[in-house]
This record gives structure tokens, sequence and C-alpha cells, in this order.
């Protein structure tokens, strides 16, 4: 079964009487072990299809399939369990909540969502692990450098076993060599796990660390 | 358990900012119960012998305005009380205003005289015991050591009656001046060693005890309806409605007022401005499927934090401040009007944190795949 499919969907945002087409019908299956870039400028439409596939937007048209289940469907209440469970998401920018050590920044969510604290903690501790910052896992998130923030949101991209991860930009506000370090992990750590994950860049560098490229231009997915 | 983890985490690593609101809720909260002491003391001297004494219901003449000291009602007043419905017995209390040699310094204090096993003697004795004869009183407790405890003998002046008080209560003060509460008999031969040449000596008021189960403001009301000449009113209404009472209750309680609303503009803009300075982080959450009523939850939590902490602070500092610094009248924390103070400031700052809970139900998690995760 496929992690993701994408049939037909369109997103339009409406600015008085005009209508901006963000995303205009389109049609992605992303596999149950794939990883695939999605690439194209700023403004081209790709993060706005991150958000619809993670179930942070719902499309104004189209079909939207995640695992088993019909995310277009769901409702806000709805769509913010499916986030809780089955989707893991890497933020560009704002990505960690600073108050929170490392370690409780991948807690959060689950504590949150009323998982127990043992079970929660004991997988944090797993995966900052795998991370390799295990050593910082007491550290205020403000106390953390740029490439170990992104580990960590990696992590608890990863801390509800997602069927798929979802990861903007994860590059952009780190230098060349950081950026390939980040996505040699992130290439792991999905790999490793036997799950998808859909990465939104503008970097055509970063491609390589993917199965497949995906272009997208003016809010259409390229053949 | 995930949402009170969340507050107190975040309260724990921001110790100045939430210090500082603390410390501004715990100084709004020692005024407002400082005050309500002050005020609840001033009123108790005022009106104190009133709320403390055994009569249900209080019978003035028609034009006293519930004034005690400016009544007089008919010698007849009492037995025709006594005949209306709900009335088990009415019996007739002198009040005065008298001045007494007490601890060799001349004293105001005021005198009241009612029927020794009857209505209008204090409820409570705290030392000591009831008048048994004439020329006995139990005096206010809080001028004990002032030529007012049990023991003394105070003489009045111009007069020279000498009472001897048997016992003292708590909170029966009277026009700020300490009382004297003896027989009627006693109250008679006050009045007449003080003026010689009154004719007579007529009774202040009406002090009644109503049948078990009848309702004392309707027995008031039927009392003001039947007997000519007289208006009675309950206890609560004759201590609420005492001249002085209500221009003093009204005066404090506009600062009071002022206060709380004080405490609800403070705690509803702190959280106001803390929610939005933390927009980004809570949309990051959202967007990572926290639901929103957890987010709500964990800024409960910490309003309870605050609001809570700076309370017990601030209710702790007044009574400290009362028990050590004099403010000249008997003034203490109650803790029932501190049980009601809780609720209306953790209400009112809950009511003030509504527009932050608005606020992080309206976020839109999609705002999280924005830079700096802003609003459109």
């Amino acid at each position: 079964m496929p992690a993701l499919v994408m049939e037909g969907v369109r997103k339009v945002y409406r600015s008085g009487s005009e209508e901006v087409v963000a995303l205009d019908h389109a049609d992605l299956v992303v596999g149950d072990d794939e990883m695939v870039t999605l690439l194209g400028p700023s403004g081209s439409g790709k993060t706005t299809l991150l958000s619809i596939a993670g179930g942070l937007l719902t499309p104004t048209e189209g079909r939207v399939v995640v695992g088993d289940q019909v995310v277009s469907d769901l409702d806000p209440r709805q769509l913010t369990a499916f986030r809780q469970r089955q989707v893991g998401f890497v933020f560009q920018s704002v990505n960690l909540v600073p108050f929170l050590t490392a370690r409780e920044n991948l807690t959060v969510v689950g504590e949150l969502a009323g998982r127990p604290r043992r079970e929660t903690g004991e997988q944090a501790d797993r995966l900052l692990e795998e991370l390799g910052l295990s050593h910082r896992a007491g550290n205020l998130a403000t106390e953390l450098s740029g490439g170990e923030r992104q580990r960590v949101a990696i992590g608890r991209a990863l801390m509800n076993d997602p069927k798929l991860v979802l990861v903007d930009e994860p590059t952009s506000a780190l230098d060349t060599k950081m950026g390939e370090a980040v996505m040699e992990l992130l290439r792991n750590e999905i790999t490793g796990r036997g799950i998808a994950a859909v990465v939104v860049t503008h970097d055509t560098r970063m491609t390589h660390y993917t199965d497949r490229t995906v272009e997208i231009v003016d809010g259409r997915l390229q053949a | 358990m995930g949402s009170f983890l969340l507050a107190w985490r975040e309260a724990r690593r921001a110790k100045g900012r939430f210090g500082l609101l603390t410390g501004a809720v715990t100084v709004l909260v020692f005024l407002v119960v400082f005050q309500q002491a002050v005020l609840d003391g001033l009123v108790t001297e005022f009106v104190g012998a009133i709320r403390n004494q055994s009569a249900d219901v209080l019978v003035y003449g028609e034009d006293a305005r519930l004034n005690l000291q400016g009544s007089v009602v008919p010698p007849v007043a009492p037995e025709q009380v006594a005949a209306v419905e709900g009335v088990a017995r009415a019996e007739p209390l002198g009040v005065a205003a008298v001045t007494v040699e007490a601890g060799g310094e001349l004293e105001d204090a005021t005198l009241f005289g009612h029927v020794l096993d009857g209505p209008g003697a204090p409820v409570e004795i705290e030392e000591g015991r009831r008048p048994e004869r004439d020329g006995e009183a139990v005096a206010s407790a809080s001028a004990a050591d002032d030529g007012f405890g049990v023991g003394d003998v105070v003489v009045v002046q111009p007069g020279g009656e000498r009472i001897e008080i048997v016992g003292t209560a708590r909170e029966t003060s009277f026009s700020v001046t300490p009382t004297l509460f003896a027989s009627y008999a006693t109250y008679e031969a006050v009045l007449l060693s003080v003026n010689p040449d009154a004719p007579a000596v007529v009774p202040s008021a009406g002090a009644v005890e109503v049948e078990d189960g009848a309702d004392p403001s309707a027995v008031a009301e039927r009392i003001t309806a039947e007997v000519e000449g007289v208006e009675a009113a309950t206890r609560d209404r004759a201590a609420d409605e005492a001249p002085g009472v209500q221009s003093v209750s009204q005066s404090l309680s506009i600062v009071l007022l002022l206060t709380y609303v004080v405490v609800t503009i403070v705690t509803g803009f702190f959280f106001l401005i803390l929610t939005v300075q933390k927009q980004p982080t809570l949309t990051l959450l959202r967007a990572v499927g926290a639901p929103a009523r957890s987010l709500v939850a964990a800024l409960g939590m910490q309003v309870l934090l605050v609001v809570g902490g700076g309370f017990v602070l601030g209710a702790a500092l007044a009574a400290l401040v009362l028990r050590v610094a004099s403010v000249g009248i008997e003034a203490g924390v109650a803790p029932a009007a501190l049980v009601t103070t809780a609720a209306a400031v953790l209400l009112l700052a809950a009511l003030a944190c509504l527009g932050a809970a608005r606020r992080i139900t309206r976020l839109d998690p999609a705002w999280a795949t924005l830079p700096g995760a802003t609003p459109r």
C-alpha cells in the first residue's frame, strides 16, 4: 500500500475577488518505503502540497490518502489526531519549543496526547541515542546548534512511528556541510525504518539523497 | 498531565517573567485582603454589638431610621409586639452613650440594657460569665485592657453609678466605642443617675425573639405593619443599614472593586501578551498534533499557578501585617472572606484569560510552514 496518494488535488486561495491557484490538479504516489524530493522554486506550491499531505491544509478539490486514511475527508479535530499519530513533520523555520529540552521536545506531543510518560521517555531516549544527541538531551532548544536542532526535529518527527514524514526545506538554515550531514542522517533514519518521506527543497544539491525527484512549477507537478 | 508538565516547565524556565506576575498578584491580593479585613473591622466597630446580640429582630421608633441611639419606642410597644404572630418574646432594649471612668481614664462607652434572661444579650461570652444581677455587665473584649476587663469596675460619669464587669464578649463594639451589656434596670438606674430630673426612662428599642421556624424578616414586616409607630428590622438588616455603616462600606467597596479590576487587567494582559509572544511555538505544537484543548489547559494551569501562588503569598502577608501592625481596630482575616476572595480572584483571572484562550483555539496549524510561523 502506498504511503501517500494524491489524486487531482487542487488548492485555491481567494484574495478578494481574485483566485490564486497554489496547487493545480496534482497527482502523486509515494511508495511505503520511498523517499521523494519535491523540487521547485519559491512560490511554486511545494509547501502547499506538503501541508495538504500532512493534514495542515485541506484541498479545494481532490483526494488525499495517507496509508489507509482518507485525509481529505477529515474534519479539523480528526486532522489534529491524524497529525499526532500518522505523520511526522520537520519544519523549515520554527522547529522546536524553546523552553523545553531536547528530550522534552520529543516527548511533549505524546504527553499532550495522553501517552504514558514512561513509554514516550524511553522512545525519546532511543531516538536521541540514534541521532547522537544523548549528551544534549537535557539542553534547552535555545542551547543547541542549528544542526542539532534539525536532528532533534527529525527525532520528534519519528516519535509517533509515522507512515509518512514530511520535511520542509531541511537545509535552508544550514551551511552546505551541515546540510549534507542532516540529509544523510535523514536518509538513514527514514530508510532504516521502512517508512516514506517527502522532502521539499529548492536546493538541487540535495536531491541525490532521495530515491526520486518530482519537480513542481506554478502549482503543477512535472512529469 | 501533559498540559501540567508543559505549563510547569515553561514557568520554571521563565522564573523572572512568571515571578514578576506572581509578585504583582501577591501585592494586589494583599491589598484586597487587607482592605477587606479593615472594612470588616470597621463595620464591626460600628455595629458589632447588633450583629452579636441575641435578638432576631430589633424594633425601632418609626422616625429613628434604624439608628439605635436616636430611637425611642413607647413603653407599651414591647407588649404590642409580643402579640404579633411569630413573636416568641419581646422585651425592652435600652441603648445609651455614656462616659465612664475605666482604668483611671474617662472613656466613652455604649450601654445596652436588656432583660437578663431575654433577647438582646451578647450571643457568646469570651471570658467570665453573664450578668446575674443589676450592676453587673459584659463588656467588649477589645477594651479589656482599657479598664473593661473581668473584675474591673467602671463608674458612670456624672452620676457615679458603678458597674462591675463580670464577662467579656468579642466583636461587640458599637459606634466605635466599647459596650456594656447590663440589665435593663441597670440601664434605667444609669440614665436616672446621669439625669436625675428625667420624668421616666423609656426603651430605645424592642428586642424580639421569633418562634422556632419563623422567618425573622417576615416577622419584622408584620411588626412594622401591625404595631403603630415602630419599624422592625432583622438583626442583619439592622446592622447593614445602621447609620455610617453603609457609607463606610460603599467607600471601601469601591476601592476593593478597583483592586479587583486591576487584578483582572494585569493577569489578562500578561497572559495575552505571553500567548502572542509564544504564537510560533503554540502553532508548532498544534501542527505536530497537540490538541487545542491541551494548550488551553496548559494556559489554565499557569493561571492557576500564578494566581494561586500570588493569592497564598498575598493572603499570608496580609495576615502577618494585620497581626503585627496595629491598625487601630479589631481586624483579622476571616476564613470565609478569604475563600470568597480566592474564588473571586481566580474567577476574574480565568475570565481575563479568555482572550488568550480564544487566541490559542484560533491558531491555524498551517502557519507552522510559514517563515517565523506568523499568521497570514
